[in-house]
């Protein structure tokens, strides 16, 4: 266990490093997650203004802003591209000296994950600061949701990560398929809440949506935030599904990245 | 000409499998695109008046141009800033031809015209959906105003590749386009003010999807004379300023190396 | 007891067939075929602790599938292994921490980085208690004289000196037994000899077993007393370098460029014609003669250039061993590839 520390550590020591290399570059990758949800904001403000009541989906315009603020936060601190990565790492062959390693590649993915995210802190910082006072979201929120919140924002992170990469996995087969990044990111989307928050999506995606653990790595936080979780025990609920579902696609994770080394070394070293 | 086909027809049996991703993977980005179309209008009855005919027509248009681009402006670009950073531009720089305009044509990615077909058919199923037929003067004139978005488009390009004659490292420079495109997926309309404005004068967004989509559903019911000068007035305006810009870079790349 | 032992190692690839033309073009996009192609088939033998092999063959003979093989990057379709007691394709963490492969197409550093970062996340990897990561890295360092390189970013180096680098990386650990790939392929004349001077120096001085693989004979001869030859995923010939000199074909080839074209000149009686063009002529003699012919032909003809040189290694392992003269290489290893597509 203290090895794993120590080489963990190291991991993010040097993926810091690299980042801090590569500046310029994270601050555009990170771009697309400010606006996007800001140009979803426009369309549901658009889309309230022309109902009667001025809402949709149950939400006022303040509450939209309230929503995507919320979730561009929390749509950052759970980013998680192991599947736009791994098809190209199996392909070229460079998980080649990583297998040599005693260590599993993914410890050094995440900490390359985390390093990306405390770097661009700096940057999308003051970007959610001023984006606030643009769009003026409203909170109708209590202490204890707040709380639990951060609770199912930590849980959210960490199931995001390891479903992300059990997923991935899928790369040491489908070799030529390049699509899974782009699959995922496109379910994270539409069943994750990232383009319009549940409620408002039709019927039968909802349906889809509820037995998926998408709507965990962003959406039942953001939910929460904004007050619209109303009893503990719902909050409660909602962590356990995370917590079962970190469990699942642990257990996944392990068992499929066996194979996936056996089918590797079967193929090609 | 039969050996290139031959030869074009051993390259697909070999990349068969890619090939058939890329098209399902094409034919997925509408389906979302679609999807997202489906949701906001399963919420709402308009988007500042813009119906959900009318956003097929975007959607169309968006797919078209997108298409577009990856078709002919996006290789075209990356291989330039390639040239750049290796010094390589020398030997376009060698050649009788205009510069500019033989970066500018050397590439084209024939497989993307999928996105433009695929584009095309959801615009016209919008505008039929609205009108109950297809005009013709509104197709000419969605044609027209297309035109004017896709040079509009190409100068965007151009302006951000002759970047690289200073920031030689920018390879990301791709992602600052599409980053600023996304604005572009759904009409301005739906953004304030001010915003709209920097669509239009600052960077004209503007005329490369919403101006052409208004175009194919209302026709000169949407688009007034103005506007139809207003687009042409900015294409020719960043044509020549693009080329002037292009112009200083080029400069300054032979005096770098010489 | 043997550090290395392998019994009946086979691997084999199944490639896909694809035979030229449209129409079997237009077939395969409803029916692929494929073919096995043995890399590596019913390979033995041992090696002791601290002995240095040199693994040679031409490409695609099975080099690299073995070493795979061995360090556990690939497991085999068939035969047994074991390295210092452990079986390779098990991949056990304690066994990982006691080997190292070099690679000389593929990097260990991280490329945006100075080396030294590398370094110390190796150590970290490897659980290299400080003290000894300390002293290992300062005589690493000293040894191959990479002092003035290691703050300097991995992207920047030139090939000498990032393998130089590779190699520092994979002894930190102090690894017992060693795999190189093809160190210096790619590396200009004077790196490769300070490169197998390392080496050597290395093993003696710490007794760690390795397994080098090459197609230069310069690398082999060198550092090698003890050679594996093999072709064709088999293996050709094991035993002492003076033996592998004594059994290949003591030829050599002599190329000359004429000054005008001739006609008429009777090469054959004086070698083995190998090429004969307008103006070019090469011609195969025994070793101890060439000097001789080389005189003759210099005296006789209006030569422009003339070199003596040793044939390619390709065509004295199939000299030597009976298959055709200038065998193109074996499908394994770019079937390999193939199969990693």
């Amino acid at each position: 266990m203290r090895q794993l520390a120590r080489s963990f550590t190291a991991f993010l020591k040097t993926g810091i490093g690299v980042m801090l290399q590569y500046r310029g570059e994270i601050v555009l990758w990170s771009v697309w997650g400010l606006v996007n949800p800001l140009v979803l904001y426009a369309v549901f403000k658009a889309g309230a203004q022309s109902n009667p009541d001025q809402q949709i989906a149950g939400l006022s315009i303040g509450e939209v802003a309230a929503y995507f603020f919320t979730i561009m936060i929390i749509g950052h601190l759970s980013a998680a591209w192991d599947t736009h990565e791994m098809g190209w790492y199996v392909r070229t062959g460079r998980m080649s000296p990583l297998l040599l390693r005693p260590i599993m590649p993914i410890w050094k993915s995440l900490a390359d994950n985390l390093s990306y995210k405390v770097c661009t802190l700096v940057f999308v910082g003051p970007m959610w600061i001023f984006f606030a006072l643009l769009i003026r979201p409203t909170f109708d929120t209590a202490a204890w949701q707040v709380a639990l919140g951060l609770v199912a924002t930590l849980l959210a992170i960490v199931l995001s990560y390891t479903f992300n990469y059990a997923v991935a996995l899928i790369a040491f087969w489908a070799t030529k398929l390049d699509a899974v990044g782009e699959i995922y990111f496109g379910l994270v989307m539409f069943l994750g809440g990232r383009f319009a928050p549940l409620p408002a999506m039709p019927g039968k995606i909802r349906w889809i949506a509820e037995a998926l653990p998408f709507q965990y790595m962003a959406y039942f936080p953001t939910w929460i935030f904004m007050g619209k979780v109303h009893t503990r025990s719902e909050v409660f609920l909602g962590l356990a599904a995370q917590l079962a579902w970190i469990a699942v696609s642990i257990l996944v994770l392990r068992l499929m990245w066996a194979a996936a080394v056996k089918r590797y070394t079967a193929v090609s070293g | 000409m039969r050996l290139f086909a031959k030869v074009s027809i051993l390259n697909f049996a070999a990349y068969r499998f890619d090939m058939i991703v890329r098209m399902l993977v094409s034919i997925m980005h509408l389906a979302a695109d679609l999807i997202g179309v489906w949701t906001i209008f399963s919420n709402t009855k308009a988007l500042a008046g813009w119906k959900w005919q009318h956003l097929c027509v975007v959607v169309g248009v968006f797919r078209i141009v997108a298409g577009g681009i990856r078709m002919s402006i996006v290789p075209n670009m990356r291989r330039v800033l390639e040239d750049i950073m290796d010094g390589t531009l020398d030997f376009v720089l060698l050649k009788p031809v205009n510069a500019q305009y033989l970066v500018s044509i050397r590439e084209f990615v024939v497989w993307r015209i999928v996105d433009v077909l695929l584009g095309a058919i959801i615009a016209a199923y919008g505008c039929i959906q609205l009108n109950g037929y297809m005009p013709l003067g509104a197709v000419a004139l969605f044609v027209f105003m297309l035109l004017a978005g896709f040079i509009i488009v190409y100068c965007l390009w151009l302006m951000l590749a002759t970047l690289c004659f200073w920031f030689v490292r920018i390879q990301n420079i791709e992602m600052v386009f599409w980053n600023v495109f996304e604005a572009a997926r759904f009409p301005i309309v739906v953004y304030p003010n001010w915003v709209q404005w920097t669509f239009t004068f600052l960077i004209p967004l503007a005329f490369i999807i919403t101006f052409p989509a208004a175009a194919f559903t209302g026709g000169m019911n949407m688009i007034r004379p103005f506007h139809i000068a207003m687009a042409w007035i900015m294409a020719v305006a960043m044509f020549i300023l693009s080329g002037w810009f292009w112009r200083i870079g080029l400069r300054r790349y032979s005096g770098a190396s010489a | 007891m043997p550090q290395i032992e392998i019994e009946n190692l086979s691997k084999t690839f199944k490639v896909p067939e694809r035979e030229a033309g449209l129409a079997a073009a237009l077939r395969s996009v409803f029916r692929r075929k494929y073919k096995e192609v043995a890399a590596v088939d019913r390979v033995n033998f041992a090696v002791e602790q601290a002995e240095i092999v040199g693994f040679l063959g031409p490409n695609g003979a099975g080099k690299t599938t073995t070493l795979k093989m061995l360090s556990g990057l690939l497991h085999p379709t068939a035969g047994v292994a074991r390295v210092m007691g452990h079986t390779p394709w098990k991949r056990e963490a304690a066994y990982l921490r006691r080997i190292s492969m070099l690679m000389g197409q593929r990097s260990q550093m991280q490329w945006d980085l100075p080396a030294i970062d590398s370094f110390f996340v190796h150590a970290a990897v490897y659980g290299i208690p400080k003290d000894d990561y300390k002293t290992t890295l300062d005589e690493l360092v000293e040894l191959l004289d990479i002092g003035g390189i290691l703050k300097k970013q991995v992207r920047t180096l030139s090939l000498g000196e990032r393998m130089k680098c590779e190699i520092c990386v994979s002894l930190l650990h102090r690894p017992a037994v060693l795999f190189l790939d093809e160190p210096t392929i790619g590396v200009d004349i004077t790196m490769q000899a300070r490169i197998r001077k390392f080496i050597g120096e290395y093993n003696r001085k710490h007794g760690a077993t390795i397994i080098l693989t090459s197609h230069y004979m310069a690398d082999v001869t060198a550092l090698c007393k003890r050679i594996i030859v093999i072709d064709h995923g088999h293996i050709l010939f094991d035993g002492q370098l003076g033996e592998l000199s004594g059994r290949l074909a003591p030829f050599k080839v002599i190329k000359i460029d004429l000054d005008r074209e001739l006609d008429g000149y009777d090469f054959a009686s004086i070698g083995e014609v190998l090429l004969k063009e307008a103006r070019k002529v090469e011609v195969r003699v025994p070793r101890d003669r060439a000097p001789a012919v080389a005189e003759k032909l210099l005296s006789d003809l209006p030569v422009q250039d003339l070199t003596i040189e040793d044939p390619p290694i390709e065509n004295v392992i199939a000299m030597a061993f009976g298959g055709k003269a200038g065998a193109p290489p074996s499908a394994a290893e770019p079937a390999a590839e193939a199969a990693r597509a």
